[in-house]
C-alpha cells in the first residue's frame, strides 16, 4: 500500500472519529439558537409546554399567542406540544436535560407531581387584587381553590368547577321512536329504556354505552349512589374504612353487568378510547350514555342536526345516596417553572391566560365553562345545551371533604394509594362487566387488600398521618361541606 | 519452547495490527454509536431495575431485587407474556411455512406476473401500523364493519362478531392482523433464501431423474435449513416485541386479553394513570423479558441445528 493512501485512510478515519466525538453537528453551529437576547433587551422567548387538546386547540392557542405578542413587543412565546397522554413524561424529560419551559400545562395529580419535585415558582408576587376579583367570589380561598399549596398560589386554572359535572346526554329522537317522551330518571329507567331500544334497534341502534373501555360510566353512576370517596379511592371518608363492597356501589358495576351479559350495550365498547362514544352518539348508534360536558359540543360539531337532550344522571332505584363532588374550586392547569430566568415574562404569559379575553376566546371556540365565569355567563344560559349543563351542574354537585387540601397527612395518605392502581375498582369492574362475573365478592377481596394497604400506610406513616386524616364523620353526602365540619 | 514459539509470532501480530490498524480506527464511531445507542442504555436499564425510581433525578433508592420479585410475582405480567409468546408461536406455525410456500411458487420464473405478487404481498410491511389499526378497526367493526357486514350477508353468522371488543376474539384477531402486516417481510427472506440455492444443483436433480417434487424435497429444502434457523429466530423475535399494533388497536384491552409484554412495560413507565411513572419496575419487567426472550433464541438455534443434522429437517 502506498504512504499516500495509507494517509489518507488515517486522515479519513480520524475525521470520523472527530465527527462522531463532536456529535456530527455539520448543520448547526451548537451555539444557543433558542433566539433568546434578553441581554440586549431585544426579545425574550418565553416556552410554554401545552396539550393540543381538545380539537383545533393547536390553532386556537398559536392565534391567541399571536395576538399576545402583539401586545407586548419584546416577548415571542414558542409553544411545545405533546400528546395529553404524555405531556407530563415529556416536560419532566425537558427539567432532567435542563431545559424546561417557562410555563407548562399540568393537570390534577400531575400538578402535584411537579409541585413536590420543586419545579413549580409560586405566583404569590406577582398576584394584585385585581387578579383575584377576575374569579368568582370566594374560589381563591386557599384552603378551597385547589391552586394553592402552603397557603401559596402556585398554579392557574383554565375550566370553571362546575365543568367538572357529570351528565346523561340522550337522543331525544331514538327516545321518541321507542315511546318515551323524557330521559330516565332512574338506573332502573334507565335499564328498561336501553333493554327496549336496543331490542328495537336491528342491530344498529342500541340503548347504551359505558363511554370507554375503562366503563368510566360506571363511576360516574355511582357517584349518585355512594360517596366520591368510595367511588374514587375505595375509601370511605365517612368512617375512613375501605366500602368498595357498599351496595351502591356494587349495584353500579351489576347494572353494567346485566345490561352487557343480555347483549345491550354498544358491541365493541370493550375497546373504545375516549373519544368514540361521542363518535357513535353523533352517528345514532346509541340512544344515550353518561359523560363529561366537553363531549357535548363535539357531537354537535359532528352532528349539528342531532336531536340532543342533556339531563342530570339517573340515581339508584332506591334514591340519591350522593352527588358528584366538587372537591376543590378549580383545577390546576397552568404552572411557571422553578427554573425560569424570565418569571416577570412568564407571568405576562401567565396573566394572559387568566384574562378574560383569552377565557371568552376559549369558551367560544370549543363551549367548555372557563374558570372566569364572567367570560360566558350570559352567553351560556342563551345556549340551551350549555344552560342544560348549568343547570345539571347547580343540581348535582356538592362540595365534598378533600384530604388532600385539608392535611398533609390526608394528602400522604392519597398519594400512596394513588401508587396502588390495583386496589381501585376500574380494573376488576371492567373484568366483572366483560367476564360476567358477581362484583360483590372482588369488591369485598378489594376492601380486605384496602384495609391491609391502609393498616401498612398508616404504619409508616405514623407521627405524619392516621386515619382521622381521611376520616370525617360528620359529614353527610346529601350536603355541602365546608371545612369546618 | 512455548516462549519461544510466542516470541517468534508476536512480531508477526504486532505486523498484523500495524497493517490493519486503520480499519480499526474506522471501526471506532460505529463502536462509539454502538456503545452510547445500544449498549449502554441496556446496561443501564438493568442498572436501574434494581432501584425504586420514577425517572427524576439520579436514581437512589436501592431496592435490591425486589422489582424483579414484584415483576416474577405479577399474573399480569405472565399473562402479557403468554400472549406475546402466542404472537411469535403464530408466526412459526402459519406465517413462516405459509411464507415458504408462496415464496417457493414466486420463485418460479414461468410464473406471469409475480412482481406485482410481490410488491401486493410486501405492501402492508411499509404501511405504518397507526394506519392499519384504525383501518382494521373500521373493518371490523361490528355495528358497520365491511367484515361483518359480509359474513352477515354470507349467512355465515347470526349476529356480529364484536371481533377487537371480545376478550375471546380480540388476541386471535390482533394475531391475525400481525401475521397480514409481517407476512412480506418473511417472504423477502425465503425469497432471498431460495435465491441462495444454485441453479445448477437444481438442474442436475432434475438431470439425474428427480422430478420437481422429489427436488424441493430432497435439495431445495436442505438447502434452505442453515437459512431457514435463521429466518426463524428473525420472525419469532419480531412477532415477540409486538407494540405498535397493539397499542394502535386495543391498548391492551378488552380487560387486558391483549396485553402483550411491551404494553405493560409502557404502561408503568408511561401510563399517566399512575400517580408517577414506575421506571425501575418497568425495567425489571423489560430485563425479564430480555433475558426470556435471549434464552428462547439460545435454545431455538442448538435445538434446530441439532435436528438438522440428525437428519430430522
Amino acid at each position: 500500500m502506498s504512504r499516500t493512501r495509507r494517509t489518507l485512510r488515517w486522515a479519513a478515519a480520524v475525521t470520523a472519529v472527530a465527527l462522531t466525538a463532536t456529535g456530527c453537528n455539520l448543520v448547526g453551529s451548537g451555539e444557543d439558537d433558542s433566539g433568546n437576547d434578553d441581554a440586549s433587551g431585544e426579545n425574550v422567548t418565553i416556552t410554554v409546554a401545552l396539550v393540543p387538546d381538545p380539537p383545533g386547540a393547536s390553532e386556537f392557542y398559536r392565534a391567541q399567542f399571536d395576538q399576545f405578542e402583539e401586545e407586548n413587543p419584546g416577548i415571542t412565546v414558542e409553544v411545545v406540544e405533546n400528546p395529553s397522554d404524555q405531556q407530563l413524561g415529556a416536560v419532566e424529560l425537558m427539567f432532567q436535560q435542563g431545559d424546561p419551559p417557562d410555563v407548562f400545562r399540568a393537570q390534577a395529580d400531575g400538578f402535584d407531581r411537579m409541585y413536590e419535585r420543586g419545579w413549580v415558582h409560586s405566583l404569590e408576587e406577582f398576584v394584585t387584587d385585581e387578579f383575584i376579583e377576575r374569579f368568582p367570589e370566594g374560589t381563591m380561598n386557599p384552603s378551597t381553590s385547589g391552586l394553592h399549596r402552603g397557603g401559596e398560589l402556585y398554579t392557574l386554572p383554565l375550566v370553571s368547577g362546575k365543568w367538572d359535572v357529570r351528565v346523561l346526554v340522550y337522543n331525544e329522537a331514538v327516545l321518541r321512536e321507542n315511546g318515551y317522551d323524557g330521559p330516565p330518571e332512574t338506573w332502573g329507567e334507565m335499564e328498561e329504556m336501553a333493554r327496549t331500544i336496543t331490542a328495537n334497534g336491528g342491530g344498529q341502534v342500541f340503548g347504551y354505552a359505558p363511554a370507554s373501555g375503562k366503563a368510566v360510566a360506571v363511576e360516574m353512576l355511582a357517584q349518585t349512589a355512594a360517596p366520591y370517596s368510595v367511588v374514587q379511592d375505595g375509601i370511605d371518608f365517612r368512617t375512613g374504612q375501605p366500602a368498595t363492597a357498599s351496595p351502591g356501589m356494587v349495584e353500579a358495576v351489576e347494572l353494567h353487568r346485566r345490561m352487557q351479559a343480555d347483549g345491550v350495550m354498544v358491541p365493541g365498547w370493550e375497546s373504545w378510547d375516549g373519544a368514540r362514544a361521542f363518535t357513535e352518539f353523533a352517528a345514532g348508534t346509541m340512544a344515550m350514555y353518561p359523560t363529561a360536558p366537553w363531549h357535548i359540543a363535539e357531537i354537535r360539531k359532528l352532528n349539528p342536526e342531532i336531536e340532543m337532550g342533556i339531563a342530570p344522571l339517573p340515581v339508584p332505584d332506591d334514591g340519591r345516596g350522593a352527588y358528584t363532588p366538587t372537591k376543590q374550586s378549580f383545577q390546576p392547569i397552568w404552572s411557571m417553572s422553578s427554573e425560569t430566568e424570565h418569571p416577570e415574562e412568564a407571568w405576562k404569559v401567565m396573566d394572559f391566560l387568566a384574562s378574560e379575553d383569552f377565557h371568552r376566546a376559549y369558551y367560544e371556540q370549543f363551549g367548555s365553562f372557563t374558570a372566569l365565569e364572567s367570560a360566558w355567563a350570559d352567553q351560556a344560559r342563551e345556549n340551551p345545551d350549555q344552560a342544560a349543563i348549568l343547570s345539571a351542574a347547580e343540581e348535582t354537585m356538592r362540595v365534598v371533604p378533600n384530604p388532600m387540601l385539608l392535611s398533609e397527612g390526608g394528602a400522604e395518605i392519597l398519594r400512596a394509594r394513588a401508587q396502588r392502581p390495583e386496589l381501585k375498582h376500574t380494573d376488576a369492574a371492567v373484568d366483572a362487566i366483560i367476564n360476567n362475573k358477581p362484583f360483590l365478592p372482588i369488591a369485598q377481596g378489594l376492601d380486605q387488600q384496602l384495609q391491609a394497604f391502609l393498616d401498612e400506610t398508616l404504619a409508616e406513616l405514623s407521627g405524619t398521618a392516621t386515619s382521622d386524616d381521611i376520616t370525617f364523620p360528620d359529614w353527610d353526602p346529601l350536603e355541602n361541606y365546608t371545612p369546618e365540619q | 519452547m512455548a516462549s519461544t514459539y510466542a516470541a517468534a509470532r508476536r512480531p508477526r501480530a504486532a505486523g498484523r495490527w500495524r497493517r490493519h490498524a486503520w480499519s480499526y480506527a474506522f471501526l471506532i464511531p460505529g463502536i462509539l454509536l454502538f456503545g452510547g445507542f445500544s449498549l449502554w442504555p441496556l446496561i443501564a436499564s438493568w442498572w436501574y431495575a434494581f432501584f425504586d425510581w420514577d425517572g427524576v433525578g439520579a436514581p437512589t433508592d436501592w431496592v435490591g431485587l425486589d422489582n424483579f420479585r414484584e415483576v416474577l410475582g405479577s399474573s399480569d405480567f405472565w399473562d402479557a407474556f403468554w400472549h406475546s409468546f402466542l404472537f411469535s408461536f403464530a408466526a412459526l406455525v402459519i406465517e413462516l411455512p405459509l411464507a415458504l410456500v408462496l415464496a417457493i411458487l414466486l420463485n418460479n420464473a414461468w410464473l406471469r406476473g409475480r412482481n406485482v405478487y410481490r410488491l401486493a404481498l410486501f405492501l402492508p410491511v411499509v404501511t405504518t401500523t397507526a394506519i392499519v389499526g384504525i383501518v382494521f378497526a373500521v373493518l371490523l367493526d361490528p355495528i358497520r364493519g365491511v367484515v361483518n357486514t359480509a359474513l352477515s350477508d354470507l349467512g355465515l353468522i347470526d349476529s356480529s362478531i364484536n371481533f377487537l371488543g371480545d376478550t375471546t376474539t380480540a388476541l386471535p384477531t390482533l394475531i391475525g392482523i400481525d401475521i397480514w402486516k409481517g407476512f412480506g417481510i418473511t417472504l423477502i427472506y425465503w425469497l432471498a433464501a431460495l435465491q441462495t440455492i444454485p441453479k445448477d444443483i437444481h438442474e442436475a436433480a432434475l438431470i439425474d431423474g428427480a422430478n420437481s417434487r422429489q427436488s424441493l424435497r430432497y435439495v431445495v429444502l436442505p438447502m434452505l435449513v442453515p437459512l431457514a434457523i435463521v429466518i426463524l429466530l428473525l420472525v419469532f423475535q419480531r412477532s415477540l416485541n409486538t407494540f405498535d399494533l397493539v397499542q394502535a388497536t386495543t391498548q391492551g384491552g378488552p380487560n387486558y386479553a391483549t396485553d402483550v409484554v411491551p404494553t405493560y412495560i409502557y404502561r408503568f413507565a408511561f401510563d399517566p394513570f399512575l400517580q408517577a411513572p414506575r421506571y425501575g419496575f418497568a425495567c425489571a419487567a423489560g430485563a425479564v423479558f430480555g433475558l426470556m426472550t435471549l434464552l428462547i433464541a439460545l435454545l431455538q438455534g442448538p435445538l434446530l441445528r441439532g435436528r438438522y443434522k440428525a437428519g430430522a429437517l
